[in-house]
């Protein structure tokens, strides 16, 4: 299935989208005429976007696109140069523009009967640019799109039936074009020559741009010019332009928020049943981004991802029981990056819907670790905020954050997202930010770096699996595993217990802990630092032994420091490694974190863990 | 006379028509392209020939690259002035002028084994005979023999070839078993040379792992 036949497929199934010879434009002001064509008032047609007001997007003839110099007015509707001959730029332009206008329609118009059509003729005749200084006139109209209404009317004057009649006039494909051979639908049809362009995606150097183009000699073939290049029917380039174009829409349920990469990217689902497909869109823009649906929402989704890694067929999920519809479900994934004046596909993606269910569910498995440092499951966005973006930037809130991101790791957030679609391993370079944010100071004790780590290492051991289905040993754990002889994660157990030791002997309110200090360093070289860390850490014990409060304590995490030490096994000449690789850094930090929430028990009852009550660091995730 | 030759690359890129200045790939081999490898090994005037069968042996992954190309073309009428100069001023093109950066989605690791048989055609003369020609391509794709390197789609993706001799077995196919039936849509069959160029379509649907092409002036093939 191609690209475009795709998407051919896909406008069938939309209602309200345009039809051929009409576009959605942006509506920024409305002419109030009367039946004799006396302008009653110039209303602004404005809509609340965010925090801006902006021209409201209103359905209009719109059948060719405009560029150069000359003048081609566009019919009952146009920019303030053409409508009414006025226009911030001051040039000769703006005059023919308005001749032009007021010349072909009173030609069009010249024989109506229609109301509305008259009295928009009579308003252009007795129209001058000059009175554009009184009211109802302001200046923040000009250059505005102006569209005309009649008095007491709702529809505008290009929605009546009379002006229907003459536009389809007007577009009718013009029948001395070549027939050739379509490449989307296989029939015969008249050619096109410049192919419908695109609009709303992020980055492209015009608002709009087409897909296919053919705007330079060096992308000819065999001396074709233009369309002919890839020969597709005037009707079905219209019918893939619009899909598309309505796959884009800014905020849509069809369109990834936030781009991946430089990628724009636009899903949508194929099935015999429209219902179904629609349902599936759904499951699909929540699991990509679940911060934009509510928590008990995404609670939900998640167990049910849980639900499917464990066995359950991805088609309950919908209720879909008949097979058919099941296995014809498919989703379609497509990412555009903007490339000078074209778009150019990153990646396109056609998965079966039980496929891609399944890695969904292996994308947030991947990412488990205990305790939860989430409460729903994170998007790609805060995953990134909280491992990669440095605690000083993350403060500074949204705008700082965003732009961090896309000056320093643009790359990053479109290889992640691609690897959850596509259920490749994750980019390493994420596994090595998180590392140097971790060197840097930042809190391992949130648990979301060990997280990141555990998920870009566990992935890499569940796609080497004999069996995927089969966990293997040493595989990085979940949770706390004290069986697991990984040399990083003992040592970061162990350094959690030297910083419990710390806190036995010197209480919570300590400045710079051993973490502080020593954290990232012993990680990266353990040879040189754990000897400073042990002996502190036995100054530390024999304080904490003294004291009547803390004995007992010291008793537990001595016990502990001996079952941990008796797992690592010597490397000579030293003890323990000169330095660790990567990925037993990342198991330092996923150790670390695990021992962190252990709480100590004595045969009294007595409990102590690193991570206090007053210390829980689970905190919601980022508002995307 | 039928022949099998197995080819494989690193890299491919059989650029579909609509997406030809940012390159998106076909998922297979098409059949304009097999028949370039075919032309590369041995090729005389005094034959054509004709794609049977596309064997694809390996999952079809795609992978996206950014190249820095030119935007220019080369002009004949520039070459011939400058060949009737005798100076090739003016002829340069500066790569930095004429910058265009293009995006491309080319399949990676690829394998197909190409089956086609060959017709004489109204220029062989009377030394020409199908057994002369299959004999001869058969001693060249065995040796490695070729007239330029065979491409898998755009030159910079070079073909891997080795022939496959009557009664040996084809090389196991590493496709996945839930994915050896698909169907492509509408594929290039090939360009129509002698009727402006035109291209020429058919429906690619691979069966087990085989896509069957129709020949070239049937039915299936649509104009």
């Amino acid at each position: 299935m191609t690209i475009l036949q795709a998407l051919d497929r896909y406008y069938r199934r939309l209602e309200g989208v345009a039809e051929p010879g009409w576009s959605r434009e942006p509506i920024g002001l409305v002419l109030l005429l009367d039946e004799q064509g006396v302008l009653i008032d110039a209303e602004p047609w404005l809509e609340l976007v965010g925090k801006k007001y902006k021209p409201k997007l209103e359905a209009v003839p719109k059948w060719f696109g405009r560029s150069g110099t000359a003048s081609t007015p566009f019919f009952l509707w146009d920019n303030t140069s053409y409508v009414l001959g006025v226009s911030r730029k001051e040039s000769a332009k703006v005059e023919r523009d308005h001749e032009a206008f007021v010349e072909w329609h009173s030609d069009l118009l010249k024989e109506t009967d229609d109301q509305g059509l008259i009295a928009v003729r009579k308003f252009l005749e007795g129209w001058h640019s000059d009175r554009f200084v009184d009211s109802p006139f302001k200046p923040e109209y000009l250059d505005q799109n102006v569209a005309f209404r009649l008095l007491h009317e709702k529809n505008f004057v290009h929605e009546r039936l009379a002006a229907r009649k003459l536009i389809n006039q007007l577009v009718q494909p013009d029948h001395d074009t070549k027939q050739i051979f379509c490449l989307v639908t296989g029939d015969r049809g008249p050619e096109i020559r410049l192919h419908p362009k695109i609009k709303n995606v992020e980055g492209t150097a015009a608002a709009e741009v087409p897909l296919v183009s053919f705007n330079n000699e060096s992308f000819e073939s065999y001396g074709q010019k233009q369309g002919a290049n890839a020969p597709t029917s005037q009707a079905a380039a219209f019918r893939y332009g619009a899909a598309l174009n309505h796959l884009l829409t800014r905020d849509g349920p069809n369109r990834v928020r936030r781009p991946i990469g430089d990628a724009t990217v636009v899903f949508w689902a194929d099935a015999s049943d429209y219902q179904v497909a629609n349902l599936a869109e759904n499951i699909f823009g929540n699991a990509v981004d679940p911060q934009r649906i509510e928590a008990e929402a995404a609670r939900k989704l998640a167990e049910d991802l849980e639900a499917v890694r464990k066995g359950k067929a991805a088609k309950q999920i919908i209720n879909v029981d008949q097979d058919d519809i099941a296995n014809g479900l498919k989703y379609y994934i497509l990412g555009l990056s903007p490339n000078a004046a074209r778009l150019s596909v990153r990646f396109w993606e056609r998965v079966d819907f039980a496929d891609m269910i399944g890695r969904f569910a292996n994308h947030y498995n991947d990412l488990l670790i205990r305790p939860s440092p989430w409460q729903a499951p994170p998007s790609v966005k805060s995953l990134l905020t909280r491992t990669v973006v440095p605690d000083a930037v993350r403060k500074g809130g949204f705008g700082k954050i965003d732009k961090y991101l896309s000056d320093n790791q643009g790359l990053l957030a479109g290889e992640i997202m691609r690897s959850m679609l596509t259920g490749t391993p994750y980019p390493r370079s994420w596994l090595a930010n998180a590392i140097i944010r971790l060197r840097t100071g930042d809190n391992p004790g949130y648990g979301w770096h060990a997280a990141a780590c555990r998920a870009i290492l566990f992935r890499n051991q569940r796609l080497r699996r004999q069996n995927p289905d089969i966990p293997e040993k040493g595989e990085t754990p979940v949770a706390l595993d004290r069986e697991h002889r990984n040399i990083g994660y003992l040592l970061g157990r162990l350094f959690a217990v030297y910083e419990l030791a710390q806190i036995a002997a010197l209480g919570r309110g300590v400045k710079a802990t051993v973490r502080d200090k020593y954290f990232g360093s012993a990680a990266a070289s353990p040879a040189s630092i754990f000897p400073l860390v042990i002996a502190n850490g036995q100054n530390h014990l024999a304080k904490a032994r003294k004291t009547p409060k803390s004995a007992g304590w010291a008793v537990l995490i001595e016990r502990e420091l001996t079952a941990i030490m008796d797992l690592i096994e010597p490397v000579l000449p030293h003890s323990l490694p000169r330095s660790l690789k990567l990925e037993d850094q990342a198991e330092f930090a996923i150790g670390y974190y695990h021992q962190r929430s252990v709480k100590l028990k004595s045969d009294k009852g007595e409990e102590i863990s690193l991570a206090a009550e007053d210390d829980a660091e689970i905190e919601q995730g980022d508002e995307a | 006379m039928g022949i099998r030759l197995h080819v494989w690359g690193d890299r491919a890129c059989f650029t579909r028509p609509e997406m030809k200045v940012e390159r998106v790939s076909y998922d297979v081999m098409t059949p304009s392209a097999a028949r370039g490898i075919l032309e590369a090994i041995h090729w005389k005037p005094a034959i054509r020939w004709h794609i049977d069968r596309i064997h694809v042996l390996k999952p079809i992954r795609f992978q996206s690259i950014r190249r820095n190309e030119v935007g220019a073309k080369a002009s004949a009428a520039n070459a011939a002035s400058a060949m009737r100069r005798g100076t090739t001023e003016g002829l340069g093109i500066a790569v930095d002028e004429n910058r265009q950066q293009r995006a491309a989605l080319v399949l990676v690791d690829v394998a197909y084994v190409i089956e086609a048989h060959f017709t004489l055609t109204a220029k062989a003369g009377p030394e020409d005979s199908a057994a002369k020609h299959v004999s001869m391509f058969r001693r060249r794709a065995a040796q490695g023999q070729c007239f330029h390197r065979p491409c898998l789609g755009t030159r910079e993706f070079d073909a891997e070839f080795a022939l496959i001799d009557d009664g040996d077995p084809l090389p196991p196919s590493e496709l996945p078993v839930d994915r050896r039936d698909a169907d492509f849509g509408w594929m290039l069959h090939d360009i129509d040379f002698a009727n402006g160029h035109e291209s020429r379509f058919f429906r690619a649907e691979m069966k087990d792992g085989v896509i069957d092409v129709p020949p070239f002036g049937s039915d299936g093939v649509v104009a």
